[in-house]
């Protein structure tokens, strides 16, 4: 069979409901791109930056100063972007004379913009493939201007979100193959998940990476279900490498993606043999490893840190008392134990920064509910970890022959979780949570998904169905607060 | 699937109308226009616990939060007092875990406006910094916190409920929703409620045929 009817026949096996889900996520990220304002996103201005430097200059990000190109600079300055981020008490752009000098600025931009110095703020050290992909729209839009070339590149990253979508319905599938009903469910509280919509509404690398990871969870469970075989081998080891092109957090997940290829590996030499499985997983990891090996080469050849910026947080990292980074990244998650050092003293980071930022943290992380819809949402949170808790519970027979995939899956949590207190803990004790935000949390979207299944399945043959439906009306909800949330932030 | 369907019935009438309680309500205003258009000038950065008073404000009648200029990545809870002479006239407490230059402070509303007041504030965190944000400004009207005479005030602002409704502004609110745009205009508020009609349309059929 060739490969096009293979693909075609992989595709007609994709169940319409995995279809809808992904068109829901598109649908709902598109609206979220129309609500957030222009560059009102964390980092938009800089990931927009690289953008314009890779297609303009054909090179990457020189400078991570915020001296960025001149029409990009004209629109911030018109769009008032200083003075509206962080401070509540001020709204986006009001009149419309301020519309037309906006207006008649940028078009007089299209072609006396001067490209700066290279600079790409916060993201000049990313890696370049989201970057890449997004100077297509960037292309496109040329003509109009840097509003409409920000709102083709945020249509971009609208698609991934149904990508995201669409493989946490097909990782379900693989996952819980036995309750049709849970994946739909699942995927579609991904689909309406307002993190997702909003960050998958704006150009930011996080909006792929979600994608890529919600694709790599879907074929290590396809692998840990059906065995591996070359071809998923190499499709791991391709993603692995997409992942590290796409955003540094990968670096968080890819212990436990090269974990879980070298257990689906040892599994398979059970049936094809040792030395078939070590030629399955050998091309898998070399495929993986060559953006790391190409990214130090060029590094040590150009004379620059063999790991870049990681190098810094390597070097930082050292620099601080190893009890101490312990400490702190235990205290970012979980309550303190006592005689731990007091690195957050008056807040609970499992509840004012996680719970809360997951809950709604919106805009240039300045858009927050009301401290009582925490309360409320608690409810909600609770029912549906006590279904989920009931589930696993009654099936916990069912989990003990799989506890190498599950091994596989918190492998991949820990090192994300790791990552980003790593991460944070460079700026620490002068900002004691700087760098962690619930975004960053978006690639294990799939597990939420197994959250929102185990629990559809909790409530039991009887009241699964209603249980299902009140879990996708609660996410239609929250979606649709979050969104007035934001509008009456910037336009009330 | 007659449970299914009146489960999605009941829930999507119960979302309509916490939407409808939600905008009868009016949102929060300023009290009072801000003197300081932008607030940018870092006064101070305290680590851990700070505190400060400053005088010569002036509390609005139906003032319901108080929003001061502190910067922190993981703000502490905030005390704020605010004192007429030796006259407690208003107190509240923030809640911790806050995030950017401003904290806002739910305070009871008073019926009527005092003048010449001092807020005074104070927070106890562990090492993270706190900037004080404001405008420079002469030493006699300067703010005295924990860290000494700052070289100007903060910036203090008071909110209170509206008088009018979500609802009543809903014209507005979509018409500047549809500026700063690539393809200016209010149907973008059109937009945007008909994708997510669709999205529950479509979600809702889904939900209902897969619950069969």
């Amino acid at each position: 069979m060739s490969r096009r009817a293979q693909l075609r026949r992989a595709l007609r096996g994709v169940p319409s409901a995995a279809w809808l889900c992904a068109l829901v996520a598109c649908l709902n990220a598109v609206s979220w791109s129309f609500i957030s304002p222009p560059f009102e996103v964390p980092d938009e201005q800089a990931h927009f930056a690289y953008v314009e430097q890779l297609a303009r200059a054909h090179r990457l990000p020189s400078s991570g100063s915020e001296e960025y190109a001149s029409d990009e600079l004209l629109a911030l300055d018109d769009l008032e972007v200083g003075r509206v981020t962080f401070q509540p008490e001020h709204g986006t752009i009001a009149s419309r004379a301020a519309q037309q000098k906006l207006q008649s600025d940028l078009a007089g931009a299209v072609t006396s913009s001067q490209l700066g110095v290279g600079a790409a703020g916060d993201a000049a050290s990313q890696p370049p493939l989201y970057y890449a992909l997004e100077a297509i729209p960037y292309e496109l839009g040329a003509s109009g201007g840097v509003l409409d070339q920000l709102a083709l590149m945020r249509l971009v990253s609208a698609l991934m979100a149904g990508v995201s979508a669409l493989f946490v319905f097909l990782f379900l599938r693989e996952a819980l193959p036995s309750t049709p009903r849970a994946w739909t469910v699942a995927g579609l509280g991904v689909a309406f998940f307002p993190m997702l919509g909003f960050i998958s509404g704006a150009v930011t690398p996080d909006a792929m990476l979600c994608a890529v990871s919600a694709v790599i969870f879907y074929c290590l469970a396809r692998g840990f279900r059906r065995g591996l075989t070359p071809g998923l081998a190499i499709a791991i080891g391709v993603l692995t490498a997409v992942g590290f092109l796409t955003k540094l957090n990968f670096l968080g997940l890819a212990p436990g993606v090269v974990l879980g290829l070298a257990l689906l590996a040892r599994r398979a030499s059970a049936t094809v043999g040792v030395g078939a499985a070590l030629r399955m997983l050998a091309p898998a990891l070399a495929i993986a490893a060559t953006p790391v090996l190409v990214y130090v080469l060029v590094n040590l050849f150009s004379h620059h840190r063999t790991l870049g910026i990681s190098s810094g947080v390597i070097a930082a990292t050292a620099s601080h008392s190893l009890g101490g980074e312990l400490s702190y990244l235990w205290q970012l998650y979980l309550p303190r134990l006592p005689g731990m050092h007091v690195d957050f003293a008056d807040i609970s980071p499992l509840r004012y920064l996680w719970f809360r930022g997951l809950l709604g943290e919106y805009g240039f992380e300045d858009t927050f509910f009301p401290g009582w819809v925490e309360s409320v949402a608690l409810l909600p949170v609770l029912a549906i970890a006590a279904l989920c808790a009931r589930e696993v519970f009654k099936r916990r027979r069912a989990f003990r022959p799989r506890v190498a995939e599950l091994g596989v899956y918190f492998a991949l949590v820990l090192g994300l979780l790791v990552l980003i207190g790593i991460s944070s803990y460079q700026w620490f004790p002068a900002e004691a949570a700087g760098f962690p935000e619930p975004r960053y949390l978006l690639p294990l979207a799939p597990l939420f998904g197994v959250a929102l299944a185990l629990a559809t399945r909790g409530a039991g043959r009887r009241w699964g169905a209603v249980s299902g439906v009140l879990i996708v009306v609660l996410f239609i909800a929250h979606d649709l607060f979050s969104q007035l949330q934001v509008i009456a932030r910037y336009y009330g | 699937m007659r449970g299914a369907r009146v489960a999605l019935a009941g829930g999507l009438a119960a979302v309509a109308v916490a939407l409808a309680l939600v905008l009868s309500h009016p949102p929060a205003i300023l009290a009072r226009p801000s003197a300081i258009e932008q607030v940018n000038t870092i006064l101070a950065i305290v680590p851990g616990a700070g505190s400060g008073c400053q005088a010569g404000e002036t509390l609005p009648a139906h003032t319901s939060a108080i929003r001061l200029s502190l910067e922190s990545s993981a703000g502490p809870r905030v005390a704020v007092t605010v004192r007429a002479g030796q006259t407690v006239v208003a107190h509240g407490e923030s809640a911790p875990g806050w995030l950017g230059k401003v904290v806002t402070i739910p305070v009871e509303p008073l019926d009527r406006t005092v003048p010449n007041t001092t807020v005074c504030f104070a927070f106890t965190g562990a090492e993270e910094r706190v900037y004080f944000l404001g405008v420079l400004a002469p030493r006699r009207g300067a703010t005295r916190t924990s860290v000494g005479l700052l070289q100007g005030r903060m910036a203090i602002e008071y909110l209170r409920a509206g008088n009018t409704s979500w609802w009543s502004l809903a014209h507005s609110t979509a018409r500047r929703l549809g500026l700063g745009r690539a393809w200016a205009g209010t149907w973008i508020a059109l937009l945007v409620a008909s994708l997510m009609a669709s999205s529950i349309v479509l979600a809702s059929w889904l939900t209902l045929r897969e619950s069969r």
